[in-house]
């Protein structure tokens, strides 16, 4: 876990960290009988946030997608092929949101845009603190992209659309 | 148990070409879901599902004929030598082991497996698993359902060549079983 750097109460933190302590999974249905899931093993991502008022939070993160893993014999290069993810032209993918001060039931959105293989889109994550015990804060992130807005149109008879991507990360605050 | 009869009970002649017909189709199935490429994912997991169907399948149908096995006095072999009659009564008993054994393997190949694709006859009704994904056991239980599997396939090849010898010998064993 990394330390906060120095940084003045009721002012956001700068916190850079990546997978040795966070997460950043996906998931999509197929056929309506299963889900499978997925995650990036090597990102990094850096937070600029107020664990007190998590709601001004801003987040930059860069994954790189040849790390990208499924435990489906086959699926994790067919995730780096060109209908997919595009690994030898587009090495990574990027999220840049703000959140706007706004909470609802301890939820706080994050809007900002997301880029995958060269395509922007605008994108939205709900994150929220899960717990603080001690120095340590949890957070998650949940966001739903459509995959086919980014060029990915491979397999739509089989898998969804819409891709659940997921964040989860501990801080030490 | 009822009285011995010269042929195979009409139930127990049906329920051996059905099973028979769901081996074939289940290795069909089993080398076509290897051999499609990612690129036919659906196609792909299609036959994967279709394999482990058919695969449950040739379990209950064997379940079916081991009962009616129990409760049937079996006909009588004539006409081949008490030695031959006991080797086709030991191939007969591989067979069914290797018929009950098979779609076992498999079913817990399909439960090891790393990534947790439901198995769900055909398509419609869920098979629970038992087991958790288990790399370590996939490893080893996948090629022991293989070799199991293949070892069916060559002893009921063996069984389908020798009762037609017999037949060509003049030993009316077909008849005992088709029709």
């Amino acid at each position: 876990m990394l330390p906060a750097l120095p940084a003045h109460a009721q002012e956001r933190a700068r916190y850079v960290f990546d997978q040795s302590i966070g997460r950043i999974g996906f998931s999509a249905r197929h056929l309506g009988i299963f889900t499978s899931v997925g995650q990036f093993d090597r990102f990094q991502a850096t937070l600029l946030i107020n664990p007190a008022n998590p709601a001004n939070a801003a987040v930059d993160c860069v994954v790189e997608t040849s790390e990208v893993s499924i435990p489906f014999p086959g699926a994790t290069d067919l995730l780096r092929s060109e209908p997919y993810f595009d690994v030898a032209r587009h090495p990574t993918a990027r999220f840049q949101g703000q959140a706007n001060g706004l909470t609802e039931a301890g939820n706080f959105p994050i809007a900002g845009d997301l880029a995958v293989r060269g395509i922007t889109r605008p994108f939205r994550m709900t994150a929220r603190l899960v717990e603080r015990q001690g120095g340590i804060a949890r957070f998650q992130a949940e966001g739903e992209m459509r995959r086919g807005e980014f060029g990915m149109v491979a397999d739509r008879n089989f898998i969804s659309d819409i891709i659940r991507l997921n964040v989860d990360v501990r801080i030490v605050v | 148990m009822s009285e011995a009869s010269p042929r195979w009970s009409l139930a127990q002649r049906r329920l051996h070409a059905w099973g028979g017909i769901l081996v074939v189709c289940t290795l069909g199935l089993s080398l076509a879901m290897v051999a499609l490429p990612m690129s036919q994912l659906l196609a792909k997991f299609l036959a994967y599902q279709l394999h482990k169907s058919f695969g449950l399948l040739v379990l209950i149908v064997t379940l079916a004929r081991l009962v009616l096995r129990w409760r049937r006095a079996s006909p009588e072999l004539t006409g081949i030598s008490p030695r031959m009659r006991q080797a086709a009564r030991l191939g007969q008993a591989v067979l069914y082991a290797l018929l009950l054994i098979v779609p076992c393997l498999g079913y817990l190949t399909a439960q090891a497996a790393a990534g947790p694709v439901p198995t769900t006859l055909f398509l419609f009704i869920p098979v629970p698993h038992l087991l958790d994904p288990s790399p370590a056991l996939y490893a080893w239980i996948r090629p022991i359902h293989q070799f199991a599997a293949w070892s069916l396939i060559v002893l009921a090849g063996a069984h389908v060549a020798l009762a037609v010898r017999h037949q060509l010998q003049g030993v009316p064993v077909l008849g005992r079983i088709w029709g």
